[in-house]
C-alpha cells in the first residue's frame, strides 16, 4: 500500500512538472511581449539578454500614443470595438434564430437546408476573399463599417453550434407555452433565448476573439486610414516606420487586453459551451 | 364535469393537430435571414469565384472572357505551385502537430493526480484569444538574430538557427507559431470528449488487465473518434486559410518559401490587379480543401453530426 502510494505521488510529481513547464512555455511569449515593452529600444535585442529591463522604461506606451502622427492608435481600437461589437451581435442574432429554426421545427427541406448552410465551413473566408470585396464594393459598402461588419458576422460555425445546442433541449417549455396560447416568436425570445444563455455566451467570446484578430478583410476593404481596424493599424506600424520594437511591443500588448478581459469574465462559458453544443461531436 | 374535460382535451388536440404543419412552417421564418446572407455574402461570391476565374480583369477595364487561360497559366506557374505546395507543408505538419499535443494534453489533464486543472489549462489556452498580429510581432522579435529563441537554441545546441532567413528553416518558424496559438482550442476540445467517456469502460478494462496504453487504444481513442475527425478536419480547413503569420511576419519569404496560397491570392489581386488570376487560385484553393474534407469524412464516416 504504501509503495503504491509513493509510486501514486513520483507520478504525481512527474505530471506537475512536465505540464507546469508547458503551461511556462505557452505562457511565456506574452510575458516575453509586455516585459520586452518596458525596455528601452537599446536594451530589447543587447546581449547578453536579461530577463527584466535594466532600465524600466514606460514611455513607449505613451509614445505610441503620441510620437507617431500617422498611426492613430485611439481611432483603430475604436474602429475594431465598432466592428467587433456589431458582428458579434448580428453573428448571434444570425445563430440563434436559424439554430432554433433547424433544431425546434420539422418543415420540409431542413435537412437539406442545414446540409447546406454547414457546408459553408466548408468555404474558407480566402476562397471567397476576392469575389466577395467586388461584390461588396459594387454594393457601395467599401470602406464602411458596415462592409466590414457583414461578412464578419456570418459563420457556419455559431449556426451548427446553436442547432446542436436547441437540439439537446427538451421540447417540454415550449409545448407548455404553446398550449398556453404564446405565438412562436415570443417563445423564442422568453423560453428559447433564455435557456441558452451558456450557448451564446461561448458563442460571444469565439466570435469577438476571432473578429478582433482579423486582418485580411480589414486590409483589402479599408482604403483611407481613418477606418483602418486595430490588427490592419499594428502590421503597418510594424512593417512600415521602422518602428522601436518596445513600441510594437506595447501597441502589441493593449491590443491582446480587451479580448483578455472578455475571456476572464467568460471563461467559464467558453469550455462550457464546448462541451453542451455537442461541438465535439 | 368529466365531460368538461373531455371537451377542454378534444379541444386541445383539435386545435393542436390542426396546427402542427401550419407550426412547422415557422421554421423558415427563423432560418430565412440566416439563408438569405448565406446565399448572399458566401455561396454567391463562391460562385463567382468560378465566373471570374475564366476573365481577365483588372478592376477598372471591362472584364474579358479568356476561356481556360487563366487555369492553363495557373499549371504552368511554378509560383502558384510552389505556394500550393507550402500550403500543404504548412497544413500538414501544423494539423498533425496541434492535435497530437492537444490529445496528449486533453490526456494529462484527464488524469485525477493533478489539481489546479482550470489554471493550468488556461495558461495552454492564453495563446488562443492573444491577437494574432500581435503574437506575429513578438515571435518575430524572438527570432532575431539575438532574439530569445536563438539565444536559446545556441546555448542548449550550440547551432545558431536562422529563423526567418532560411528557405528551409522559415516554414517551420511559421509552423511552430500557429501550432503554439491553436494548441490550447483544439486541447479544449478534446476533453470535452474526454469527459463524455463513461467510467465504466474503464473500469471493465482495468478488470482485464488493460494498462494505460491499452486502455488508451482500445477505450480513448474508439470512443473518440468523431471528435478526432472533426478537430482534424476544422483544424484541417483553418490551417489552410493561414494568412495573418506569413503577412505579419516574412510576407512570404524568403525566397518565397512562406508563400502559402492565402497570401498568393491576395497579392495576385491586390497587388498585382489580375483579379481573374487570383479567382482561378481561389478555386483551386476552394477544391483541394473540399476533397481533402470529403476524403476524410469519408474515412472516418462519422456521425458527427446527430438528429
Amino acid at each position: 500500500m504504501v509503495s503504491y502510494r509513493s509510486k501514486e505521488n513520483i507520478q504525481r510529481i512527474i505530471l506537475y512538472v512536465v505540464i507546469g513547464a508547458i503551461g511556462f512555455a505557452f505562457v511565456f511569449p506574452f510575458f516575453w511581449m509586455i516585459i520586452s515593452s518596458l525596455k528601452l529600444n537599446k536594451d530589447v535585442l543587447s546581449l547578453p539578454i536579461r530577463f527584466f529591463p535594466p532600465k524600466w522604461n514606460w514611455r513607449s506606451y505613451r509614445n505610441v500614443f503620441f510620437e507617431f502622427p500617422d498611426f492613430d492608435f485611439p481611432r483603430y481600437i475604436f474602429n475594431s470595438f465598432i466592428v467587433a461589437v456589431f458582428a458579434v451581435l448580428l453573428c448571434l442574432f444570425f445563430s440563434a434564430t436559424s439554430g432554433y429554426g433547424f433544431a425546434k421545427y420539422k418543415f420540409k427541406g431542413n435537412n437539406l437546408l442545414f446540409t447546406i448552410v454547414l457546408s459553408t465551413i466548408m468555404i474558407s473566408f480566402e476562397a471567397i476573399v476576392v469575389p466577395l470585396f467586388i461584390l461588396v464594393r459594387r454594393m457601395g459598402m467599401q470602406n464602411s463599417y458596415l462592409g466590414l461588419i457583414i461578412p464578419e458576422s456570418l459563420t457556419a460555425f455559431g449556426v451548427f453550434m446553436m442547432r446542436q445546442f436547441f437540439y439537446a433541449v427538451p421540447n417540454d417549455f415550449i409545448e407548455a407555452a404553446r398550449i398556453d396560447g404564446a405565438n412562436e416568436y415570443a417563445i423564442f425570445v422568453r423560453i428559447g433565448i433564455p435557456m441558452a444563455k451558456t450557448a451564446l455566451l461561448a458563442l460571444v467570446i469565439f466570435h469577438a476573439q476571432w473578429v478582433w484578430n482579423l486582418l485580411l478583410w480589414p486590409l483589402i476593404l479599408i482604403s483611407t486610414p481613418e477606418m483602418r481596424t486595430l490588427p490592419q493599424g499594428i502590421a503597418l506600424f510594424k512593417g512600415g516606420y521602422n518602428t522601436p520594437y518596445p513600441e510594437q511591443l506595447a501597441v502589441s500588448v493593449i491590443a491582446c487586453i480587451p479580448i483578455l478581459i472578455l475571456y476572464i469574465f467568460l471563461s467559464k462559458y467558453f469550455v462550457q459551451g464546448i462541451t453542451m453544443s455537442g461541438l465535439k461531436g | 364535469m368529466a365531460g368538461d374535460v373531455r371537451f377542454i382535451k378534444g379541444e386541445l388536440m383539435r386545435k393542436v393537430s390542426y396546427s402542427v404543419t401550419r407550426l412547422q412552417r415557422h421554421g423558415y421564418v427563423f432560418i430565412l435571414p440566416t439563408l438569405i446572407f448565406f446565399s448572399v455574402f458566401l455561396i454567391y461570391p463562391m460562385i463567382s469565384a468560378f465566373r471570374l476565374s475564366f476573365c481577365e480583369w483588372n478592376l477598372l477595364s471591362p472584364k474579358v472572357f479568356v476561356g481556360l487561360k487563366n487555369i492553363k497559366t495557373m499549371l504552368h506557374d511554378t509560383r502558384v505551385i510552389n505556394s500550393f505546395w507550402r500550403t500543404i507543408h504548412f497544413s500538414g505538419i501544423s494539423v498533425a502537430a496541434i492535435n497530437l499535443l492537444a490529445f496528449a494534453f486533453a490526456i494529462m489533464f484527464s488524469s485525477r493526480l493533478i489539481r489546479w486543472k482550470n489554471f493550468l489549462q488556461s495558461m495552454i489556452f492564453l495563446p488562443v484569444i492573444l491577437s494574432i498580429v500581435a503574437v506575429g510581432v513578438v515571435w518575430e522579435y524572438m527570432y532575431q538574430t539575438t532574439g530569445l529563441i536563438t539565444i536559446i537554441f545556441r546555448r542548449l545546441f550550440g547551432v545558431t538557427i536562422p529563423w526567418l532567413v532560411n528557405t528551409r528553416v522559415t516554414p517551420y518558424a511559421m509552423i511552430i507559431i500557429y501550432v503554439w496559438k491553436a494548441v490550447g482550442y483544439y486541447m479544449v476540445i478534446y476533453i470535452a470528449g474526454l469527459l463524455d467517456i463513461p467510467d465504466s469502460l474503464y473500469e471493465a478494462a482495468r478488470i482485464d488487465g488493460a494498462g494505460f496504453w491499452g486502455q488508451l487504444l482500445y477505450i480513448t481513442i474508439p470512443s473518440l473518434r468523431n471528435t478526432i475527425t472533426l478537430a482534424v478536419v476544422s483544424c484541417v480547413i483553418f490551417s489552410f486559410g493561414q494568412f495573418t503569420i506569413q503577412y505579419v511576419i516574412t510576407k512570404g519569404g524568403p525566397s518565397r518559401s512562406t508563400e502559402i496560397l492565402a497570401l498568393l491570392i491576395f497579392r495576385q489581386a491586390f497587388e498585382f490587379s489580375r483579379f481573374g488570376y487570383s479567382a482561378v487560385i481561389s478555386v483551386l484553393f476552394f477544391l483541394s480543401l473540399l476533397i481533402f474534407s470529403l476524403i476524410q469524412l469519408r474515412l472516418f464516416k462519422s456521425g458527427a453530426i446527430q438528429g
